[in-house]
């Protein structure tokens, strides 16, 4: 006993060090496998009022590209009124406008933080989209500031359809361009050309159908493969990305229990 | 050096840190973390467990404000426990790191040493556990090179400016 002790206090310096890192690495663990705590990350008020207070003066200096792409939305807003069928059945569907305060676009893991939080209704699992096309999923909920994982994640898996044959496949990125990213999962005898047009595909509740993903750069099929390899020109600037738009839909939670009643 | 006068520096440089350096996002592998100079210019009063402690605090206030749980924690526990040694295998004089560690304590190739060292095996450790994998290494050894590159000129700058 008294040994063990003796060699306790010897290496208790390397058994802290273990200790430490153990801890650290659960973290890391607990931090990639469930919904990080909304006090330990930028969805705190104190970190995020510290990015917003940074993208309110950066804010200024792409006003003019900001006022074109409201221009732009706009008028793709009439048009979309005027066309609009009235006979169709209303969607259960609530768009709620949000800031982007604070984004990554050159790590492997990116993120973004919204000035929208659960006060506002905002629900782990729904959709964030622009006037430009899909953004990303709201990851963790704080109650003025939610963490968004945008497409340009490697964690994100996005289910989407060709407009042209409603064929399905599954959008994913690679960590390389913010631009581009990967649509996975489409067999080799489906024919795609570049200048095909990606949706969503409406298969979960996160994003209701059709919302514009991109557009396929090019596919590669190599000799013996089952599947393309599909690089797409994602729609949205993860770059200039200032304000989005959070899918509210009615009906997800009854949509969510009906899937997890069939585990 | 007085411990005020640490957390003083530390809670300015981390200032510098969140609102200067993390907002750059040039070229796309650069991020440096110039927030372990606070760590690598600790003087060494106290116990290394103590050390590895304010190390793993630090990280975690980092991970807090990048969205990455754990993983600055992690680099900056190794980072405490190496330097310890490291110094004891660069410096023979020991007496001379209980005031301050820097250009006057330990000699310009000493601490050339000390910092490359010790910045890019943080570095490094913090970009390899945020890929979690190999099929990035390219990228992260780029962004290693790099992002180290640019904290080791900030904190000899310092440590030049510092000098008296």
């Amino acid at each position: 006993m008294q040994n063990l002790l003796k060699i306790l206090l010897r290496y208790s310096n390397f058994l802290v060090f273990i200790a430490l890192e153990v801890a650290a690495f659960l973290l890391i663990g607990l931090n990639n496998a469930a919904p990080r705590s909304s006090m330990l990350s930028t969805a705190n008020e104190v970190v995020a009022w510290q990015h917003e207070q940074i993208s309110e003066i950066s804010g200024y200096f792409s006003l003019r590209s900001q006022n074109e792409q409201l221009a732009a939305e706009n008028a793709a807003l009439r048009n979309a009124l005027c066309a609009a069928d009235s006979t169709q059945e209303s969607l259960p569907l609530q768009y709620t406008t949000a800031k982007v305060v604070q984004m990554t676009t050159d790590e492997l893991h990116n993120y973004l933080t919204i000035n929208r939080g659960s006060k506002d209704g905002i629900v782990r699992g729904q959709g964030v989209r622009n006037s430009e096309g899909a953004v990303g999923i709201v990851r963790t909920v704080g109650r003025n500031y939610s963490i968004v994982m945008p497409l340009i994640n490697t964690q994100t898996h996005l289910s989407c359809r060709f407009t042209k044959n409603d064929y399905i496949g599954t959008l994913q990125w690679d960590g390389k361009d913010s631009r581009f990213a990967q649509l996975a999962d489409v067999a080799a005898h489906m024919v795609v050309n570049p200048g095909d047009t990606i949706v969503t595909s409406g298969l979960s509740p996160v994003f209701p159908e059709g919302i514009p993903v991109g557009i396929v750069e090019n596919s590669v099929l190599k000799e013996g493969d089952s599947y393309h390899t599909i690089c797409v020109r994602l729609h949205t600037n993860f770059k200039r990305l200032k304000y989005v738009e959070v899918v509210q839909n009615r009906h997800q939670q009854e949509l969510e229990e009906l899937a997890n009643g069939l585990e | 050096m007085d411990w005020s006068k640490q957390i003083g520096r530390y809670v300015l440089i981390m200032l510098l840190q969140v609102l200067v350096f993390n907002q750059l996002q040039l070229w796309g592998v650069c991020h440096p973390y110039i927030y372990v100079l606070c760590l690598l210019m600790m003087p060494i009063t106290l116990p290394l467990s103590v050390d590895m402690l304010i190390g793993a605090a630090a990280g975690f206030i980092m991970d807090i404000f990048c969205n990455s749980m754990g993983i600055h924690m992690a680099s900056c526990i190794l980072l405490m426990y190496a330097r310890r040694y490291l110094l004891g295998l660069i410096v023979n004089d020991r007496e001379r790191l209980n005031e301050q560690i820097g250009l006057h304590a330990l000699g310009l190739e000493a601490l050339l040493k000390y910092v490359v060292l010790l910045v890019v095996m943080h570095h490094l450790a913090v970009f390899s556990l945020a890929a979690w994998s190999l099929s990035h290494i390219g990228f992260v050894l780029l962004e290693t090179l790099v992002s180290s590159l640019i904290t080791i000129i900030f904190i000899i700058a310092y440590n030049a400016l510092n000098d008296k």
